[in-house]
């Protein structure tokens, strides 16, 4: 085996790993606070995408300027879905801990915007264009790196690392920790639980409106786009550990180095189902994933 | 809506008198009946079919009708399959022993037309097939069952000889060969057709990768694909990784001498949309394009766009060949016995007329009744100053006028 070609698999796996951990980042977020399984999560990065493309489809601005609007528009996008749709239910089933109704109700989000995105945009592929970044790639000798995706690995890093600092260092970071330990005791020390929710909700929102921006400079954007973002986002967060944001971004890496140094080995069909089977492999033996937390929700 | 359904009812009422006047010399009229899917998942294409036979049957009638039969009009009748297998084979019953019909033509679906033209052959019908690719459609042994469109295996067959009327035009040697396919029934099917043929075409196969239609990255594929540096790249694949695996292959600079697609996710509208220059060169088979060089199809495509917004398909135009097929035969038939209507499609000798417009030179039917000239065209993408296009290239004498293929792809 060539070195070369090895060190391109491994790099191309690293850079692409870390962008599924970014699609998986607003996911485990939100089942962290709210214990919540959003099926909704790959239509909010296919939201994001579309908010992204025509922002820069009108501006002709850099595709990575559209975050300064994107971020707040999904977080409030985000804050509404949570406040309107997912609390009344939290409301009607208080003495359920996790209502299975609202796992129905995100589905019910999802079938809604990717058909909304159907009727509004058709079925069409928009690729973004003008795309300062469009096949940009930086060439070392026989080792090419893409930069988009070189972008997207340094974002991914940037938002991980904002989070766990106002996770940390915030009253509101350490409000929603709180709520996520025990939302009963929480509520107790008089922190609002409905507001963290909201809160919670509006920051996994806007982080997949995140990934969608990150993504779209170099994926096309389409209503049923989310789709295998959304099933790959499900196995990374089961195996990085449910509500982990460590877990969150080594899942994703390990899952972009099994598909980018399978195939050297494989036909590119085997490495999904390798991925499928590591993912059965660890509810079998390690339901709480890498980083997950031992105790029982 | 009710007045108006009134209306249609009346009208009808009184069509169907004078229809039963009309049999009295039942030789005034030739009834064909047409199974396609006009509703359901193949709908668009079935409309497509319906309106291409209808512009045809019209220049028919027009032009006085079926001459040796008095001057005949032909009359269509439609069933609407809704793509199901169950439907067509009612539809094919109803059409012999109550409509009694005297040809049928369909169905589009190979599902609906593998039934229900078995029910024709049971009863003697002739049974014409426009366009259903599944290749057993005409490999059972039936007499009066005939198709008009390539089989399946066809598709692959011409893009081997496509390779080998390149190289000996431009002079270019072709030696190793990649096929890089989605892994559903559609792609693994040409790759072991691709498999057989590249053998006996002398390649040596240096990459056999199939990938999930749903892949999200497909690096890793096009990686492959640079350290097999293949002479010639072979692909079967729907249009998000189409689009997904040509802008990768750009990036990556990886320039085989030849990228032929397979139709499917290359002929999709919006594939030379999101994907822009780097499409340019790509090959891509198809049944048929706009711009064949045949007398007629600008004129027949012009007319057909006028009347119903689109251009014509390769679909369309297998229909529109097909009513023609069938006027040229009841000709020399002279009669409307189903014996003498089959013998007579089993003699077409079909090349010259206004149903030329296909790509290939003329209609001629084997044993098995299948159209032994039905070929496809190669198509290359490429801009000559109206943006980029699909140019016909192949077989040289459909070759847009003025057109020199870019052969082999330049290095990116």
């Amino acid at each position: 085996m060539d070195l070369v070609f090895l060190l391109q698999d491994v790099i191309n796996g690293v850079l692409m790993g870390s962008i599924y951990g970014l699609v998986a980042l607003g996911l485990t977020l939100i089942f962290g606070v709210l214990k919540v399984i959003n099926f909704a999560h790959g239509s909010f990065i296919m939201v994001g995408m579309f908010v992204g493309y025509w922002i820069v489809l009108f501006t002709g601005l850099h595709p990575y300027l559209a975050l300064v609007l994107v971020v707040p528009v999904m977080f409030f996008f985000g804050y509404a879905v949570q406040h309107w749709l997912i609390r009344p239910i939290f409301i009607a089933e208080r003495d359920v801990r996790e209502p299975i109704t609202v796992i129905i109700v995100t589905t019910g989000i999802w079938y809604v915007l990717d058909n909304l995105a159907l009727l509004l945009f058709g079925p069409d592929y928009r690729a973004l264009s003008p795309n300062p970044l469009k096949g940009e790639m930086l060439e070392l000798g026989e080792i090419f790196i893409s930069i988009p995706k070189f972008y997207g690995f340094l974002t991914t890093i940037a938002t991980c690392a904002g989070l766990y600092w106002f996770m940390q260092k915030t009253r509101t970071g350490r409000a929603i920790r709180a709520v996520s330990l025990d939302r009963d005791a929480a509520s107790m020390m008089g922190i609002n639980q409905w507001k963290i929710f909201n809160i919670a909700f509006g920051i996994g929102t806007a982080v997949a409106g995140i990934a969608g921006v990150v993504l779209t400079p170099f994926y096309n954007v389409y209503p049923s786009v989310g789709v295998p973002f959304d099933v790959k986002s499900f196995v990374i967060v089961v195996l990085g550990g449910l509500g982990s944001i460590p877990g969150a971004l080594l899942g994703g890496v390990i899952i972009g180095l099994i598909e980018s140094l399978g195939p050297i080995y494989m036909t590119a069909t085997w490495t999904e189902a390798i991925v499928y089977g590591l993912f059965l492999m660890v509810l079998f033996f390690k339901p709480s994933g890498l980083f997950g937390q031992k105790h029982d929700w | 809506m009710r007045k108006l359904t009134m209306i249609a009812a009346i009208f009808a009422m009184v069509f169907a008198i004078h229809a039963g006047i009309g049999v009295a010399h039942a030789e005034d009229v030739v009834k064909v009946g047409n199974i396609l899917p006009l509703s359901g998942p193949s709908a668009s294409v079935g409309q497509q079919g319906k309106q291409a036979r209808e512009m045809a049957v019209e220049e028919i009638n027009e032009a006085g009708g079926i001459k040796s039969l008095g001057g005949a009009k032909i009359k269509l009748l439609y069933a609407d399959s809704k793509s199901d297998p169950n439907v067509g084979v009612t539809e094919a019953e109803r059409f012999i022993n109550t409509e009694k019909v005297h040809v049928i033509t369909g169905a589009w679906n190979s599902g609906v037309t593998y039934p229900s033209s078995a029910v024709a052959e049971r009863y003697g019908v002739p049974y014409i097939v426009p366009v259903s690719v599944r290749d057993t459609i005409t490999e059972r042994g039936f007499k009066y069952v005939f198709r008009i469109a390539a089989k399946d295996s066809w598709w692959t067959r011409d893009q081997f000889m496509f390779l080998d009327d390149m190289q000996e035009e431009f002079g270019e040697e072709l030696k190793t060969v990649a096929f890089v396919y989605e892994n559903g029934d559609w792609g693994t099917g040409f790759a072991a057709q691709w498999e057989e043929l590249a053998k006996e075409h002398g390649y040596e196969v240096v990459l056999n990768e199939p990938y999930p239609s749903s892949a999200t990255d497909l690096t890793p594929v096009v990686n492959k694909i640079r350290r097999a540096r293949p002479d010639v790249l072979l692909l079967t694949s729907n249009a998000a990784d189409a689009i997904l695996l040509t802008n990768t292959l750009a990036d990556y600079k990886v320039s085989p001498k030849v990228i032929i697609g397979s139709g499917g996710g290359h002929a999709d509208p919006t594939f030379l949309s999101a994907t822009g220059d780097n499409a340019k060169y790509v090959f891509d088979i198809v049944e048929w394009e706009t711009d064949v060089n045949k007398p007629g199809a600008k004129e027949v495509n012009a007319k057909y766009k006028e009347r119903y917004g689109a251009n014509l398909t390769g679909e369309a135009v297998d229909a529109y060949v097909a009513m023609y097929v069938l006027a040229d035969a009841l000709e020399r038939a002279g009669s409307l016995e189903p014996a003498a209507v089959r013998d007579a499609l089993a003699a077409t000798e079909y090349s010259e007329g206004p149903g030329m417009i296909v790509t290939y030179d003329s209609i001629k039917f084997d044993e098995s009744g299948q159209n032994v000239n039905a070929a496809l065209a190669v198509v290359q993408v490429n801009d000559i100053g109206n943006g980029l296009e699909r140019i016909t290239v192949w077989p040289q004498s459909a070759r847009r006028e003025g057109y020199s293929p870019v052969f082999p792809m330049p290095a990116k």
